[in-house]
């Protein structure tokens, strides 16, 4: 399966990705995107299985980018990887059709139990 | 008539708090085993800060102080780099903008009213507006000074486009 890892952050893609194989995510394609437009058209172009965003990107945020996907038809799975956790944040997130939010600083338990029932 | 002055950050957020987050973020970024020990040191030489800002009822922002030679062995760590990998100065840049950021949305969940967090930033520390509008926490890591300050900013409150909204 393939995993599309959005942040503006190189450091924090490098420490999503590595949470991931640590996790037990190991033989999946991991690909990258810097914000939310850039995993907007990623999403179009390879087909990713699942999305993990961070939230707050410059040039598209990542809810920006999840309410374009799903007004253009795409349901691909999405989940936020953000430094925000509140009740609220999880509530827009579920709201426009995340299926999870992991806050940081995560662990890699945070990743499996959100990541398992999606890609199992 | 003068502005209306905002809520002291210490009436929401203590210093036991931020080093309790600080915590979190030391053991699931920094590693396993590595502490940030709330004893201060002074700096002996040329720092840099990073920050995010929060802007809503409380404005202002929280920011990560430390000796350049510490930010670069905090991304080594960030990065799990290991020798002979070269770390540019964007990603010291980086990795000390994400542990803001991290330490800053964690703030933010604190605080009693929706707000908004900005991008990480890095550069001279926004002035302090008042010394009691302050929550600071002097600490070390590896023997090294590093200072985490939630501080309230001078200025009218406003959204910028890539801040979050709660």
């Amino acid at each position: 399966m393939k995993i599309l890892v959005t942040d503006d952050s190189r450091v924090m893609r490098q420490i999503v990705i590595r949470t991931l194989r640590q996790a037990g995510y190991d033989d999946h394609e991991i690909i990258q995107a810097e914000d939310g437009w850039e995993a907007l058209q990623m999403v179009g172009a390879e087909k990713p299985d699942l999305v993990l965003s961070d939230w707050n990107m410059p040039e598209m945020t990542g809810i920006e980018c999840l309410e374009a996907l799903r007004a253009a038809g795409s349901q691909v799975p999405f989940g936020f990887v953000t430094s925000e956790g509140s009740p609220e944040m999880r509530e827009k997130a579920a709201n426009a059709g995340a299926l999870f939010l992991i806050a940081k600083p995560f662990t890699e338990e945070n990743f499996r139990d959100a990541l398992d029932g999606v890609l199992s | 008539m003068s502005a209306p002055v905002q809520e002291a950050i210490t009436t929401m957020v203590d210093a036991a708090t931020v080093q309790s987050i600080a915590d979190d973020v030391w053991t699931s970024l920094v590693g396993d085993g590595e502490v940030l020990v709330p004893l201060p040191v002074p700096a002996t030489e040329v720092t840099v800060s990073a920050w995010v800002q929060i802007t809503g009822p409380w404005c202002g922002a929280v920011v990560v102080t430390c000796e350049e030679a510490t930010a670069v062995a905090l991304t080594e760590c960030l990065l799990r780099a290991r020798p002979p990998a070269v770390i540019e100065p964007e990603d010291v840049d980086d990795a000390l903008g994400e542990l803001a950021n991290v330490l800053g949305g964690n703030v933010k969940s604190l605080l009693r009213e929706p707000s908004s967090l900005g991008l990480p930033q890095t550069g001279p520390i926004p002035p302090a507006f008042r010394p009691d509008d302050l929550c600071r926490v002097d600490a070390q890591w590896r023997g090294q000074s590093l200072t985490i300050i939630v501080q309230g900013a001078i200025g009218t409150p406003h959204t910028e486009r890539n801040e979050v909204p709660q």
